[in-house]
């Protein structure tokens, strides 16, 4: 029983590690630009198919493939943040949030509908694996936990970046104050630009990951992205620590959910978290209170 | 504001009331069904928009009052109870459903609100599947047959018009002021003593009731419904892509809206058979990068809907980029 528990908690953790990662990505989008990327599930997918076939076509193993995804996507990022989001970002406060919905949520039932148009085997997975470890009677997969060290080192290194270089201060400055941030000389658009790249990068890199452990389906973006909607309220918006923490929870739950009532019910337990933590904290658990 | 042409839209409106009623007996068979369905979408739409243009607050979840309202209703009438009975049982369903819902979600803002509220459509997608002996799963559910095209026609052209009433009376009285001045600055309308709590609650709730009614006919009319059909992408979507389309916050906008995107659903889909929800993406994406006001606030269309005199709404978007629109 015990061991099956803690099978399930490291199940949960790393299904956390990998919402954590990728709802970051959507945090920075949101503390940088103010839009809420509601196509950023979409792009986990994309990354996931990317992996998928690098694996199936060339035999590259995910670990590599993860990080192969991050520049193509920050390059994708970029094309998109200029074509669809900049364009829009002058507008006064509630226009902005109008177009921002529109703009996200049509390029993500387009970029939907025609992944599954030319995606013909509608579900996927890669059968990637090395020998599992043992410890004292629990078994315990290696390639979850290297990709687990793997995703934990992205978010440290992410974290260094943001904290000691130029670029990344100019960021955190951006997420604090436009305007203050435009005062001192930061040039905002191309800032912009690469926040919204790096938020797109860490959601492949997730993707690449999120294929060797789930099968992936054209039409999961939608459902993902809501999912990293309560990751970050959950944790608290534009906290890193915040989106962790929040991903192992509602990673965590989803599988003790799905061992104890059933799969089909785990979808819901990311709409009740976000419920109860919007009438118990609004704030969320690490966000600073207004 | 001349008298004139809001006598002269008033009058159009009600012509072609009496021309939609007269239509069954004009041997328009198809054109029933057609219009049917197009006061389906145009009461969701129009109901979408007391929230989502009014009150300025994104609600992509409105489908799921449409849903509820629906099952509750085939729920009921398999129970043996009749449409006139079930039909308030779903209303009071689903305006219950909003006021517990409008608690939590109102302290989101912004796109937070409207991606939390997507939610809440797979969620109850999610239960209906789920809960087998209630709803049947993912299965559907049947209701007691019968051709009930007419008197069900007939009921939802009613239902069109009243939440059109309902629309302008909120428009014009001081509760439709309060929702106007939250979405232009909610901290300066609870200032001025707005109880913002309050009418963004009351305001989810008036906009669920046409809509559960609405889902009750669909299902009538219908007589079969599976989660997908009333939960479903392009359910829970187009309605909020003709308020969006033809313009929010102004009644004749989700009018204009809903009667553009059925009939390009009708000349244009059916003759393709792929990519309907890529094509709803552009025009979302084409939309919101190019005139989040609307068609109705484009430049040359702008002053003969000033003339309608349906209140100073068409002015909100002042700036917008339709001014730029070539």
């Amino acid at each position: 029983m015990s061991a099956d528990l803690i099978q399930l908690l490291v199940g949960g953790v790393l299904l956390g590690g990998i919402y954590g990662l990728a709802a970051f990505g959507l945090s920075i989008t949101f503390g940088v630009l103010n839009v809420l990327n509601l196509a950023h599930g979409e792009f986990l997918m994309l990354g996931s198919l990317l992996s998928y076939g690098l694996f199936v076509g060339l035999g590259i193993n995910p670990f590599i493939s993860a990080v192969l995804v991050i520049p193509v996507f920050m390059l994708l990022g970029v094309f998109f943040y200029l074509l669809l989001l900049k364009p829009i970002m002058d507008k006064p406060p509630h226009q902005l949030l109008v177009a921002s919905i529109l703009v996200t949520m049509g390029a993500s039932l387009f970029i939907e509908d025609v992944t599954s148009f030319f995606w013909e085997r509608p579900v996927t997975g890669i059968s990637y694996s090395l020998p599992p470890m043992e410890f004292s009677g629990v078994v315990i997969s290696s390639t979850r936990l290297l990709i687990l060290l793997f995703i934990f080192a992205l978010a440290c290194g992410m974290q260094l970046y943001l904290k000691k270089t130029f670029v990344g201060k100019s960021i955190r400055a951006i997420v604090q104050g436009r305007e203050g941030a435009k005062m001192v000389g930061i040039p905002i658009s191309r800032v912009s630009a690469l926040a919204f790249s790096i938020g797109m990068a860490l959601a492949a890199s997730a993707g690449a990951f999120y294929v060797t452990l789930f099968t992936v389906t054209p039409v999961m973006g939608i459902p993902l992205t809501i999912k990293y909607l309560c990751v970050v309220v959950l944790g608290g918006l534009g906290s890193i620590v915040g989106s962790v923490f929040g991903g192992l929870i509602l990673g965590i739950a989803e599988t003790l959910t799905a061992y104890y009532w059933g799969a089909e019910w785990s979808p819901t337990i990311a709409f009740i978290l976000l419920i109860i933590i919007l009438i118990i904290k609004p704030e969320g658990l690490f966000g600073a209170k207004k | 504001m001349s008298r004139g042409g809001k006598k002269l839209f008033y009058s159009v409106v009600l012509l072609l009331w009496a021309f939609l009623a007269a239509l069954p007996f004009l041997g328009f068979s198809y054109g029933v069904v057609w219009v049917f369905l197009l006061a389906v979408y145009f009461t969701l739409a129009l109901s979408y928009d007391i929230v989502g243009g009014y009150l300025g607050y994104m609600n992509l979840g409105h489908a799921s009052f449409f849903g509820l309202g629906a099952y509750t209703t085939a729920i009921l009438l398999n129970q043996g109870f009749n449409l006139f009975s079930a039909l308030p049982g779903a209303m009071l369903l689903a305006a219950a459903f909003a006021a517990v819902i409008s608690y939590p979600l109102f302290r989101l803002r912004g796109a937070y609100f409207a991606l939390a509220t997507f939610g809440l459509v797979s969620l109850i997608e999610v239960l209906t599947n789920n809960l087998r002996d209630l709803t049947g799963g993912s299965g559907g559910i049947s209701t007691p047959p019968g051709d009930h095209t007419l008197p069900s026609y007939y009921l939802v052209l009613a239902v069109a018009g009243g939440t059109m009433v309902l629309s302008q009376i909120i428009a014009r009285s001081k509760f439709g002021l309060a929702l106007f001045s939250i979405r232009e600055d909610e901290e300066v309308a609870k200032a001025f003593g707005v109880p913002t709590t309050l009418y963004k609650g009351l305001a989810l709730i008036i906009s669920s009731v046409p809509a559960s009614v609405v889902g009750g006919i669909y299902v009538w009319h219908m007589t079969y419904i599976s989660p997908e059909s009333v939960f479903g992408l392009e359910i829970a979507l187009s309605p909020i892509i003709m308020a969006m389309l033809g313009g929010t916050g102004i009644m004749i906008g989700p009018l204009v809206g809903a009667v553009f995107i059925t009939l390009v659903q009708e000349f244009l889909w059916t003759k393709v058979p792929y990519f309907h929800l890529a094509m709803y993406g552009t025009v979302l994406v084409l939309l919101g990068r190019f005139m989040p006001g609307g068609l109705v606030r484009i430049r040359w269309i702008r002053p003969f809907i000033q003339r309608l005199d349906l209140g100073e709404a068409v002015d909100y978007f002042r700036n917008v980029d339709a001014e730029r629109m070539p």
